[in-house]
C-alpha cells in the first residue's frame, strides 16, 4: 500500500510553500479537453445573486445579535513616538458608554510586528485603545473624550528617508527586511550587457495603492462560556481561528469563526486583524456581543495597501530582439510591516533570457502595512518590465508584440521545468486578432486636433496551481438534494457555483438541487484561504473527489432497484439511467427509497504534479486617447485573452477578468495613497479623494479565455484565474500613452500631471 | 414622527441629527442598504425617497417624515423581482455584492426619470454608484436589459 501522506510544493502568491498532503481515496482520471461535460463549462447563473439583489445577503456588518454592543477604535495621530499618558476614563463616564480596553486588557498579539495597542506609536492610525457602547454613534463620539499625551521621535515617510544613512530605526532590526537587498540571479549578467548590442535604461515609479473593498474589515464577537463565535469578514476562516485561538489560548475546538457572504477582499482579509482581537477583548470583558467594524478612514490607512516601488531596469539585446540580460534594482515600500512580495520575479519568468539578475530592497516607512493585493509584487514588477520592453521595442525599431514572441519562454527558467500548459502564444494571436493589433498600432498619426491616440499591450504570468490540503463533503440528502460542504470562501468569485457545478457533473444531479456550503469551521472540513487565485484550482478538486464518493454510494444504491449492475448505471441531469436500456430512476426516487441513508462523500486534494510550473497566462491590449493640452488619458477600450486552463463557469470567470482589469485601469489613471512627507499623515483616506474607477471611467472590455484544459495541472484542469487580469492591464494602458505621445512612461498613475510632465522630457 | 419604509408604517423618536442610514439599519434592522463610506461619496447607501434617490447616510430621518422610502428590502413584490433585479440576475451584475442594493435603487431612479437612458446615460447617471469587484460593464448591460433597449440607442 501506497504511503498515505506525502510532501508537495504549493505557490501561493509567488511564495512556495512545502505542504504535507494526505493523499486522497482516489484519484480520478483529468477531465481531458474532449471530455463531454454538462454543468462544467456552462453558464450556470451565480447562486447566491438573488440574495445580494433582494437585500438579505447578510454581511459580519449586518449581524445583529441580542445586547450587542459596538466598538470604535481610538488610533495615533501621529507616525512615531511614545505615549505617555492615555486616560480612558472621561469617555467611560458618557453616558450608553459600556467599557474600554487599552493595551493591558488585550491578549498580547503582534500585527505587522506592531503589539495590538501598542504604547510605542510606529504610524499615523494605529490602535491605541477602543471604547465600546450601545450605539456606534455614542461609541465613535466618546473617542473625543479620551486623553492622550505622547512625545513626538523622528520618522520616516519615504523609502529614501527610510534608507538614508542616519535615518531613524523604526523598526529594531533596521528599516529594511532582514534578507534586503535579496538579489536572485541566473547566467551572468556583465556579461549579458557586454554582448547585448542594445541597452535601454529605465526608472519606474508605482504608487501606493489601497484595496478599498466596499465592506471594510469588521468582526461580530460572541462568549458562550470559554466558547468564541466569530462572524468574520475573511478570505481565511481557518486561519482566522487559529490566530485568535491562540491569541485567547483556547484549543481551537472552542473557536468558530463564520463568514457567509463578504464585500470583497482583493487580498488584504487574510488571518485576524485589529478589528477582530478588539470585538473579541471587549466582548469577554462585558460579557456582551461586541461589533467592531473599520472606518472608511481606518480601513483607508490601516487595512493594507500595494507597495509603492522605484525600479531601476535595463535590458540588453541582440540587435534581432532577443534579450540578453535583464537586470533590475528594485526597492518596495512596506509601510511598517508586510511581506516581500517579489516585484522582481516576473523578470525571471516571463521571456526568454539567460542572463537575469535582480536586487530587490524592501523598506519600511511610518506609515499602516502592507497587505497582499491581488496579484502581489508581479502587478508592481509588470509596470517596469513591460514598459521596459516597449522602449527596447521603440529602440530596436520592432513591434512591441513580435519582440515578445521572439523572446517566448517555452519553459519555466527559475526553476528549470516545464509549464503543465501554456498558451501565452494563442493570447496573443486572438487577443491581438480581436483587438486589431496590427492595423491599429501602424495608423497614420491625426495630428490635427489635441487628442492622440495609441495602442499598447502586455504579457501576463501568474502562478495559479493551487494545491493541497483542501477538503470537501458531498451529502445526498434522503430527498436527494446535494449538498457541497468545504471551508472555503466565497469573496464574491463565484466559488458557490463554481462547486456546486462540479459535484452536479459528477453525481448527474441538476444544478438547482445542489447547495454549496461554505465559510463556517464548526462546521466544514478544512480548506485554505481563498486567496493566490487558488480556491478553484485547490478545492475543485476535492468537490470532485467526494462527488465521486458520494456517486458510486448513490449508485451501489440504485443498482439494486434498477435490476443492474453499478457499472451499468449513468446519471444526468437528475436522473439515474441503465445504460442502452430504457429504465431509469430519478435521484429523488433512488434516496426517497434509502429513507434515512445519508450518503455522504469525503474527498480531498492530492499533490500537484512534480518538477512542473503551473501558470496562468494572458495578453491584454489597450487603446487610449490622450488630450495633450490638459494631460487627461481616456482609455477606448481594452482587450484581454487569458489562458487559466478549464473555465468552470465562463460568466463567472469573465466577471473576474473585468474586475481585475477595471482596477488595473485604477492603478494605471487614479489610484494613489498620498502620504504627507512632513508629517507622514495619510492625505487621502476617503473614497472621494483615493480615486477608485466609476462606472464613467470604464471602456468596452472584450475579455475572453483561449481554449484549452490542462490536465496536467490537476484533474479538472482549471487553474487561478482573478488576479492574472489586473497584471497586464497598467502596462498596456501605460504602453499605449507612450504610444500615443512617444514618450517614456515611467511612473503611474498616469494623471494628468504627469502626463504633461512626460510630454516635456 | 412617522416613516414610511416599503409601504409599512413606523412610528419612531429619533434624534434630530440620525441619517436615515441608521435609522434603516440599526432601529428598522433593514440591513440591506450598506455603510460604506458615511459621507456620500461611494452611492452604496442609495434608496429612494418619494421616487428620488438620495444617498441615506447623507440624509436626516427627520426630514423623511411621512414621505414614502423605498430600500432594497421593498423593491421585489413577494417572491416576484422587480424587473432591474431580474436584468441584474440575467447579467450576473452583482459580484460580492456590497454595491448591489445601491446600485438597484438608483438604477430604478435612473429609469423612472429616463425610462430609455443610451449607454452612455447609464454610465454617466450611475457613476455616483462605485464598485470595486469592478461589475460595471455587467451593470451597464443590466439597466440596459431593464430598460428594454439595445444600449445602441434610446
Amino acid at each position: 500500500m501506497a504511503k498515505k501522506f506525502v510532501t508537495t510544493k504549493v505557490e501561493v502568491e509567488g511564495r512556495e510553500e512545502t505542504k504535507v498532503v494526505e493523499l486522497p481515496s482516489r484519484n480520478p482520471e483529468p477531465w481531458a479537453d474532449d471530455a463531454s461535460l454538462t454543468v462544467v463549462g456552462q453558464r450556470v447563473p451565480r447562486m447566491d445573486a438573488r440574495e445580494k439583489l433582494v437585500g438579505s445577503a447578510r454581511y459580519t456588518a449586518d449581524i445583529q445579535l441580542p445586547g450587542m454592543l459596538h466598538a470604535a477604535i481610538f488610533r495615533a495621530p501621529i507616525a512615531r513616538g511614545h505615549v505617555t499618558h492615555l486616560d480612558l476614563s472621561p469617555a467611560l463616564e458618557l453616558s450608553g458608554v459600556r467599557g474600554a480596553i487599552s493595551i493591558d486588557d488585550v491578549p498580547n498579539v503582534k500585527l505587522d510586528g506592531v503589539r495590538l495597542f501598542d504604547r510605542d506609536i510606529h504610524y499615523v492610525g494605529q490602535p491605541l485603545a477602543a471604547i465600546c457602547a450601545d450605539t456606534l454613534e455614542i461609541a465613535e463620539g466618546a473617542l473625543h473624550a479620551v486623553t492622550l499625551r505622547y512625545e513626538s521621535l523622528p520618522h520616516v515617510a519615504t523609502p529614501e528617508q527610510a534608507l538614508a544613512a542616519g535615518a531613524p530605526l523604526i523598526r529594531p532590526q533596521g528599516n529594511k527586511t532582514k534578507n534586503s537587498p535579496r538579489v536572485t540571479s541566473r547566467g551572468d549578467i556583465d556579461a549579458g550587457l557586454f554582448e547585448a548590442e542594445v541597452t535601454i535604461t529605465r526608472e519606474f515609479r508605482t504608487p501606493c495603492a489601497l484595496h478599498t473593498a466596499l465592506e471594510p474589515h469588521g468582526a461580530v464577537a460572541e462568549w458562550s462560556g470559554d466558547f468564541l463565535t466569530v462572524w468574520e469578514s475573511t478570505q481565511g476562516i481557518f486561519m482566522t481561528r487559529a490566530e485568535v485561538a491562540k491569541a485567547f489560548q483556547l484549543p481551537l475546538s472552542s473557536v468558530r469563526v463564520i463568514k457567509n457572504y463578504m464585500g470583497g477582499g482583493f487580498g488584504a482579509k487574510n488571518g485576524a486583524p485589529h478589528s477582530t482581537y478588539i470585538a473579541a477583548a471587549l466582548a469577554k470583558k462585558l460579557a456582551r456581543p461586541v461589533r467592531c467594524i473599520l472606518d472608511r478612514e481606518g480601513e483607508q490607512t490601516d487595512a493594507g495597501n500595494r507597495s509603492a516601488t522605484i525600479q531601476r531596469v535595463t535590458l540588453g539585446a541582440k540587435r534581432n530582439g532577443a534579450l540578453t540580460a535583464i537586470s533590475l534594482e528594485a526597492t518596495s515600500v512596506l509601510g511598517i510591516g508586510g511581506w516581500n512580495a517579489s516585484p522582481g520575479r516576473i523578470y525571471h519568468e516571463l521571456y526568454t533570457c539567460p542572463n537575469v539578475r535582480t536586487t530587490e530592497t524592501f523598506a519600511y516607512i511610518n506609515a499602516g502595512a502592507m497587505a497582499s493585493f491581488r496579484a502581489p509584487g508581479n502587478v508592481e514588477g509588470a509596470l517596469g518590465l513591460e514598459c521596459s520592453m516597449d522602449a527596447l521595442a521603440r529602440e530596436l525599431g520592432l513591434d512591441p508584440l513580435e519582440l515578445r514572441r521572439i523572446n517566448y519562454a517555452a519553459s519555466d527558467q527559475t526553476k528549470d521545468r516545464e509549464y503543465s500548459l501554456k498558451h501565452l502564444d494563442e493570447c496573443y494571436r486572438q487577443g491581438a486578432q480581436r483587438f486589431g493589433w496590427g492595423r491599429a498600432r501602424t495608423r497614420e498619426r491625426d495630428t490635427s486636433t489635441k487628442f492622440r491616440r495609441g495602442v499598447g499591450m502586455a504579457s501576463i504570468i501568474w502562478g495559479a496551481g493551487g494545491g493541497p490540503p483542501a477538503y470537501a463533503t458531498v451529502r445526498i440528502n434522503q430527498d436527494g438534494s446535494v449538498e457541497v460542504l468545504t471551508g472555503a470562501q466565497d469573496l464574491g468569485t463565484g466559488a458557490r457555483t463554481v462547486f456546486a457545478q462540479i459535484a452536479a457533473e459528477v453525481i448527474g444531479a441538476k444544478v438547482s438541487d445542489v447547495r454549496t456550503v461554505l465559510g463556517d469551521t464548526e462546521r466544514l472540513p478544512f480548506a485554505s484561504n481563498s486567496w493566490g487565485s487558488i480556491t478553484t484550482a485547490s478545492v475543485g478538486p476535492a468537490v470532485r473527489v467526494a462527488a465521486e464518493e458520494a456517486r458510486d454510494s448513490l449508485f451501489d444504491a440504485a443498482a439494486g432497484m434498477l435490476g443492474a449492475e453499478p457499472h451499468d448505471l449513468e446519471s444526468r441531469d437528475g436522473e439515474i439511467h441503465v445504460k442502452s436500456s430504457d429504465r431509469c430512476m430519478t435521484i429523488r426516487a433512488v434516496c426517497e427509497k434509502l429513507g434515512d441513508v445519508m450518503i455522504i462523500g469525503q474527498g480531498s486534494r492530492g499533490p500537484n504534479p512534480e518538477n512542473t510550473a503551473i501558470s496562468a497566462f494572458g495578453a491584454q491590449f489597450a487603446e487610449v486617447e490622450v488630450d495633450i493640452e490638459t494631460g487627461r488619458v481616456r482609455v477606448l477600450r481594452i482587450v484581454a485573452a487569458h489562458d487559466s486552463g478549464r473555465i468552470i463557469n465562463p460568466t463567472l470567470a469573465e466577471s473576474q477578468l473585468e474586475g481585475g482589469i477595471i482596477q488595473g485601469l485604477g492603478y494605471a489613471l487614479f489610484e494613489e495613497r498620498v502620504l504627507d512627507e512632513r508629517f507622514a499623515f495619510p492625505l487621502n483616506p476617503t473614497m472621494h479623494d483615493y480615486k477608485i474607477p466609476t462606472m464613467s471611467d470604464v471602456p468596452p472590455i472584450d475579455a475572453f479565455f483561449v481554449e484549452g484544459a490542462d490536465p496536467v495541472a490537476n484533474h479538472i484542469g482549471a487553474k487561478g484565474l482573478a488576479e492574472p487580469p489586473i497584471i497586464g492591464t497598467a502596462p498596456a494602458i501605460a504602453n499605449a500613452v507612450a504610444h500615443a505621445l512617444e514618450v517614456d512612461v515611467t511612473e503611474i498613475p498616469l494623471t494628468p500631471w504627469r502626463v504633461l510632465a512626460a510630454m516635456k522630457v | 414622527m412617522r416613516l414610511i419604509v416599503n409601504g409599512s408604517t413606523h412610528d419612531v423618536t429619533v434624534p434630530a441629527h440620525e441619517t436615515l442610514l441608521v435609522t434603516l439599519r440599526e432601529r428598522l434592522q433593514l440591513t440591506g442598504t450598506k455603510l460604506v463610506c458615511g459621507r456620500g461619496e461611494c452611492g452604496a447607501c442609495t434608496v429612494l425617497l418619494d421616487g428620488t434617490s438620495v444617498y441615506a447616510c447623507l440624509t436626516l430621518t427627520v426630514g423623511c417624515d411621512s414621505k414614502p422610502v423605498t430600500t432594497i428590502e421593498g423593491v421585489a413584490a413577494g417572491a416576484e423581482l422587480h424587473p432591474v433585479q431580474t436584468a441584474f440576475l440575467a447579467n450576473d451584475a452583482a459580484q460580492c455584492g456590497f454595491c448591489t442594493p445601491g446600485q438597484i435603487l438608483a438604477a430604478i431612479a435612473l429609469l423612472a426619470e429616463n425610462p430609455a437612458p443610451t449607454e452612455d446615460e447609464v454610465r454617466r447617471g450611475m457613476s455616483g454608484n462605485l464598485c470595486r469587484c469592478g461589475t460595471y460593464p455587467k451593470i451597464v448591460r443590466a439597466v440596459l436589459a431593464a430598460a428594454g433597449g439595445s444600449g445602441t440607442n434610446g
